[in-house]
């Protein structure tokens, strides 16, 4: 510590907020502000106050005023976490005329109220964390942000209906936009689906507009059939490396007439579209209303490719399009913002071995229900047994497979209860078969979605109260016989049921993506321990990340609807257009800095930097950090051996005189039991 | 209007007395390890899953419900932990990863402490069981069966067709009628067993 008798050099006001009693139901604030007054003044505080609510417009001015009048160099407020009001205060000071990086928000709400009961001892570590931060304003420095070009183009990742809105979005508003899609078509699982709820309007006439809207319009560069590789580059000026997948097909010459797989002698069974229940050709587009229409020749499954020989799709191609030596095809594309809108992945029914999933015919998964429902579908929307001829007489829809169950996956999917009242209706309407739903909880909190509930219940869907403990085909009674029969307990009845139906829906749940730990990696995102991407904040900012211009839409960021999705692809393409709009954008100047003389070239920063943003120096021989790119983590400066990498705003001083400022208390206390 | 309202006691089963609130507590800590029964969701997979449900009284779903409500003597009074026949199917199911075979064991232990099993059948063999481990450090299965069939099982009007597997089950499998050789060290195995009383009883 200084010693006490040297003047400060700085003037500091300490601001103690109440935070309504969010702070002060814990923390005496009045003890706090009159302490830091009388004890914190030989390090520089000129005035210490406590207010009701800082953040107000009162609060602030109190501030302003204290800065102008009593002419403070320096302001700490102690109030809630920085991640909330840090901006607020800044910005106040900012309008007094302060650099508003000389001001420090300390929580005494989330680091001290909030997790204490004790209010002497809650109060005591209030005093120390203001100290501390008292301690550190004064090695504050003035800083400027960063400010950087924002380039106009958008890279979209997944051609969804969450990816197509925000397409749509930024390209009506005029900036061009990359979608890239991994299948050789956009349209996403909304494209399988039959009726979509609570309004059962045709899932397909609701979205092949939107799909034809981003196929033609004149901002929109489609890479279908292709994968991000590689991101470079940072806010404003990504550097993205796409892989376009080799279609065997000249797009400018074929007409999409579908000569070529209808003459295509190799049929495969098609278990995305449809599902594993319908077949393509090798040389294919997934639905008849694709976007773009040009097909796709699947080497793995071409007779040519395999064997050598065939080329019927060739001979038969009207405009000679097809060409069997293309090859996949790397490209970069510079952008200023990302949206990942990559969706999900199906619950693997297989998993619950119980449900009999793969082993007992008539157990179909919800994506199956799906297409066999709908009247584009193998079945032509006949709903069937596995023979493709039987009209079940009942059936039965399970609820939560997969989900709300610690042996698979903790969340709910959110879908699944409309979901499975929606095939209720269907089959209802389709068959009149009996329909059982076996649910835990029903689940239908948006607008509508519970009269549709009550639609299903007057129609005359059974509801059994139950988590289904199994399904099997071992008849114990002659009324069993030849049918699945669901083993449930009734719980609203107390009693074990055993209910004999002819088919089964597994309404499976949603999974992220597999392989979206890697996705996320490449983007330099974060994911929960389910694999869902985070979100900035899970109330207030939902769909960007903690990279900037990395936004999230969709299920790539959880279980959710076709309405939310929707509803998040063209918030976070409000959330671009507004950053692509002021042309640049402002960098927090909270940097890493590397100190030359004393680098070793050792490089260990290098590769733990999780921006990519330290370049290493060949011919000097030691590592830079590119300011644009660094986000200011910290990881670089804990991981240097040599001491030589300190952060702007957290150097070495600033966090070892907090640290003082933290323990003044205890070592006051422990000088005063020393004299006595 | 002038007419006295009168409030009427509600039904049976509630209000629950302050102290067996605690109930769901008190299972929970008597059963080792962290059974997570308070996780209970109702869903009842244990139920659904059980292969004695139907000779019980109430599910292990309700019973776990009555848990929570404080119905301490009817659950006492309860067959279910007693059919309970630990094939731990609902325990593999749950998605709660509740420990449910072994809060059936709890159940029964606590049963047997307050007296209140309804039909000791149940509770009767798990004694004489372990009376002969207690003897011999074994099973003894002939004894078992013999015993608890004279008690419990009505065993004259069911004599005569037990007769011929009764017959079988000393000629074909080999079963001895005498009673088995105590084990090497029976002392050490006393020891134990009072140990465990001794930790139980605690």
């Amino acid at each position: 510590m200084s010693s006490e008798d040297k003047k400060p050099k700085e003037r500091i006001g300490v601001y103690i907020c109440h935070c309504g009693s969010n702070i002060a139901g814990v923390v005496n604030v009045a003890d706090v502000s009159k302490w830091a007054g009388d004890n914190l003044a030989n390090q520089g505080v000129v005035v210490s106050r406590d207010y009701k609510f800082m953040c107000s417009s009162l609060g602030q001015e109190l501030i302003q005023k204290d800065i102008k009048e009593q002419k403070l160099t320096r302001v700490v407020v102690a109030a809630c976490s920085p991640h909330l009001h840090e901006p607020t205060f800044r910005t106040a000071c900012k309008g007094a005329g302060m650099n508003p990086y000389l001001c420090e928000l300390v929580s005494i709400r989330e680091q001290d109220s909030w997790v204490h009961t004790d209010k002497i001892a809650a109060t005591e570590k209030a005093k120390a964390i203001v100290a501390g931060g008292v301690s550190r304003v004064v090695h504050h420095e003035p800083l400027i942000p960063l400010k950087v070009p924002i380039h106009p183009a958008t890279l979209i990742v997944g051609g969804g209906i969450a990816g197509i809105q925000a397409t749509l979005e930024i390209a009506d508003a005029g900036f061009p936009v990359y979608l890239v899609e991994r299948e050789p078509s956009i349209g996403g699982h909304m494209a399988q689906f039959d009726k979509t709820f609570p309004t059962l309007d045709c899932s397909a006439c609701i979205l092949t507009p939107k799909m034809v809207l981003v196929g033609n319009h004149p901002n929109v560069t489609l890479l279908t059939y292709s994968e991000v590789q590689k991101v470079d580059g940072y806010v404003g000026n990504f550097t993205v490396t796409i892989r376009k997948g080799a279609r065997y097909v000249k797009t400018a010459d074929c007409t999409g007439c579908g000569i070529c797989w209808e003459k295509c002698p190799k049929k495969v069974i098609d278990d995305k579209f449809e599902a594993g229940l319908g077949y393509r050709k090798a040389v294919y587009t997934p639905f008849p209303q694709a976007v773009p229409k040009y097909p796709v020749i699947d080497d793995i499954n071409c007779t040519y490719f395999q064997k050598g020989t065939c080329k019927a799709c060739e001979k038969f191609c009207p405009t000679n399009a097809i060409d069997f030596t293309q090859k996949d095809e790397i490209m970069t594309v510079e952008v200023g913002n990302i949206i990942l809108a990559t969706g999900w992945d199906l619950f693997d029914a297989r998993r619950v071995p119980n449900y009999g999933y793969g082993r007992l015919a008539n157990v179909f998964t919800n994506m199956e229900f799906e297409r066999l429902s709908n009247s584009a579908g193998p079945t032509g929307g006949n709903i069937v047994l596995r023979d493709g001829k039987t009209t079940p007489k009942s059936v039965g829809i399970v609820h939560c497979v997969g989900s709300r169950d610690k042996n698979y996956n903790n969340y709910c999917s959110a879908i699944c209860c409309m979901q499975s009242l929606k095939f209720a209706h269907l089959v209802h309407e389709k068959t009149g078969a009996t329909v059982y739903n076996f649910y835990i909880d029903i689940r239908t909190p948006a607008k509508a979605y519970d009269e549709f509930y009550q639609r299903i219940i007057e129609e005359g869907t059974l509801f059994v109260r139950g988590k289904v403990a199994e399904i099997t085909d071992a008849a114990r009674n002659p009324g069993e016989e030849g049918k699945l029969i669901i083993q449930v307990e009734d719980t609203l009845v107390g009693k074990q049921r055993r209910i004999p139906v002819d088919m089964v829906i597994l309404s499976s749940g949603l999974e992220p993506r597999a392989g979206s730990k890697e996705v996320a990696k490449t983007f330099g995102i974060s994911c929960s321990a389910d694999g869902w991407y985070i979100e900035r904040h899970p109330k207030l900012d939902p769909v960007a990340t903690m990279t900037e211009g990395v936004y999230i839409a969709g299920c790539v960021q959880g279980p959710k609807d076709i309405p939310a999705s929707v509803a998040q692809g063209a918030a976070a393409a409000a959330r671009i257009l507004g950053k692509i709009q002021q042309k640049e954008i402002a960098l927090e100047p909270i940097r890493a800095t590397v100190i030359e003389e004393k680098c070793s070239g050792c490089r260990i920063c290098n590769t733990m930097c999780p921006f990519s943003a330290i370049l290493f120096h060949e011919d000097t021989m030691v590592s830079e950090v590119n300011p644009a790119l660094c986000q200011g983590c910290g990881t670089c400066v804990a991981a240097c051996p040599a001491g030589a990498i300190t952060g702007t705003g957290f150097s070495n001083e600033q966090i070892l005189s907090q640290i003082d400022g933290l323990l003044l208390l205890t070592l006051d206390k422990k000088k005063e039991a020393a004299v006595a | 209007m002038s007419e006295k309202v009168t409030l009427v006691d509600p039904p049976s089963a509630g209000p629950v007395a302050h102290e067996d609130l605690s109930l769901l507590n008190e299972v929970s800590l008597c059963t080792p390890g962290d059974s997570h029964l308070e996780m209970c969701i109702q869903c009842g997979t244990c139920g659904g899953s059980c292969p004695s449900a139907s000779a019980m009284d109430h599910t292990p779903r309700a019973i776990f419900a009555m848990l929570r409500a404080g119905m301490r003597d009817e659950v006492m009074k309860s067959n279910t932990p007693w059919m309970c026949v630990s094939c731990y199917y609902c325990t593999v199911r749950c998605p709660q990863d509740i420990h449910i075979t072994d809060v059936m064991y709890t159940l029964k232990n606590m049963a047997i402490k307050s007296k209140m099993v309804q039909d000791s059948t149940a509770s009767d063999f798990s004694r004489t069981f372990i009376s002969y481990v207690k003897n011999y450090g074994r099973s003894f299965e002939i004894g078992l069966a013999g015993i608890q069939n004279a008690t419990h099982l009505k065993l004259a009007a069911r004599l005569p067709n037990m007769i011929p597997m009764a017959l079988g089950m000393l000629t074909k499998k080999g079963m001895s009628p005498l009673p088995p050789k105590r084990i090497k060290g029976l002392d050490g195995l006393k020891k134990i067993l009072d140990r465990a009383q001794e930790l139980e009883a605690e």
